[in-house]
């Protein structure tokens, strides 16, 4: 157990195994993105009060919620960072940063686009939901901007990981801020595979297509940038040089 | 499920029961999302190969040059 987990914090064995790994990755997350996309604007009916308007909804879900899983991942990666000083955790809480704030953005972006017309308004100071989760979206500029405000990368390493553990607690306030705060965002809709359900089954099926599809993509993106991490700081390393070497 | 292509001409499609600026923009902005996710990572990593190398070659002549002749 010991000698897996030093072995998984070593930035050669994480790249090698990702090299296999990647190409499955990619082609599955390829296939399912393609399935949900095609199948979100040919195939789902519309619903009987939002017509096609709720097409949006499958992306917008999907990505909203996969855009939770990053405070608790660059948490995770940061009590190993604090803990075990693993120099690969640091690298993953790193690269995560950017691209969960590109996945605020989008929730919020596409979340704008589908209340304009169901709402009637684009954007709503009073509704929690929304609140909170622009405030994920400037939390996460924040570990961005600490991290290069802070010259020493050990404690902006440091630094960086307090602030993700700590922001997990906005996670659990968008969560349940639907339930807790009642204005205008829905909470989320039972999710229900038999036919009579309200959505019908093929919406529910779409929308875990597209949010499998979206895991992957997280996957793949965070590797790759992760990979560039692992390229520029090991670039002393005999096999990061070999491998330039080759290229 | 699958049974039924909701449009039935191109223009209808396009039209998404006029809804067309919010559902393609949704998607548009989805593809962009995803595609500059990927493609980024992808091209910086060429830019990291393609330094490297360039210095590795540099460092690597530096130290020939400061040999001295007939050492090799």
């Amino acid at each position: 157990m010991w000698l897996w987990f030093a072995k998984l914090g070593s930035p050669k064995w994480f790249y090698e195994l990702s090299s296999k790994w990647l190409p499955w990755l990619v082609g599955a997350m390829a296939i399912l993105l393609s399935v949900g996309v095609i199948w979100g604007l040919l195939f789902l009916p519309p619903d009987y009060q939002q017509g096609y308007s709720s097409r949006i909804l499958i992306v917008h879900v999907a990505v909203a919620g996969t855009s939770l899983a990053f405070f608790p991942l660059m948490a995770v990666a940061g009590t190993i960072t604090l803990v075990w000083r693993m120099k690969l955790a640091d690298m993953v809480a790193k690269n995560a940063a950017p691209l969960g704030a590109w996945f605020s953005f989008i929730t919020l972006a596409t979340g704008s686009i589908w209340g304009s017309v169901s709402w009637g308004t684009w954007w709503e100071w009073t509704d929690s939901r929304l609140v909170s989760m622009l405030f994920q979206f400037f939390l996460l500029l924040g570990v961005i901007s600490l991290r290069s405000a802070l010259e020493d990368s050990d404690k902006a390493a440091k630094a960086c990981a307090l602030l993700s553990i700590v922001g997990c607690i906005n996670v659990v306030i968008i969560k349940y801020s639907v339930e807790w705060w009642n204005t205008l965002h829905q909470p989320s809709s039972p999710v229900s595979l038999s036919p009579d359900s309200p959505n019908g089954p093929e919406f529910w099926i779409a929308t875990g297509i597209m949010i499998l599809a979206v895991y992957l993509f997280l996957a793949v993106s965070l590797i790759l940038a992760t990979r560039n991490e692992i390229l520029v700081r090991e670039r002393q390393a005999q096999w990061v040089q070999d491998l330039v070497r080759q290229e | 499920m699958l049974d039924v292509i909701q449009f039935s001409s191109f223009s209808e499609f396009l039209h998404m029961g006029g809804y067309a600026f919010n559902v393609w923009s949704v998607y548009g902005l989805f593809a962009v999302f995803i595609m500059a996710n990927l493609f980024l990572p992808l091209r910086k990593k060429q830019q990291i190969l393609k330094e490297q190398k360039r210095r590795l070659l540099f460092s690597e002549a530096a130290d020939d040059a400061q040999a001295p002749a007939g050492d090799k």
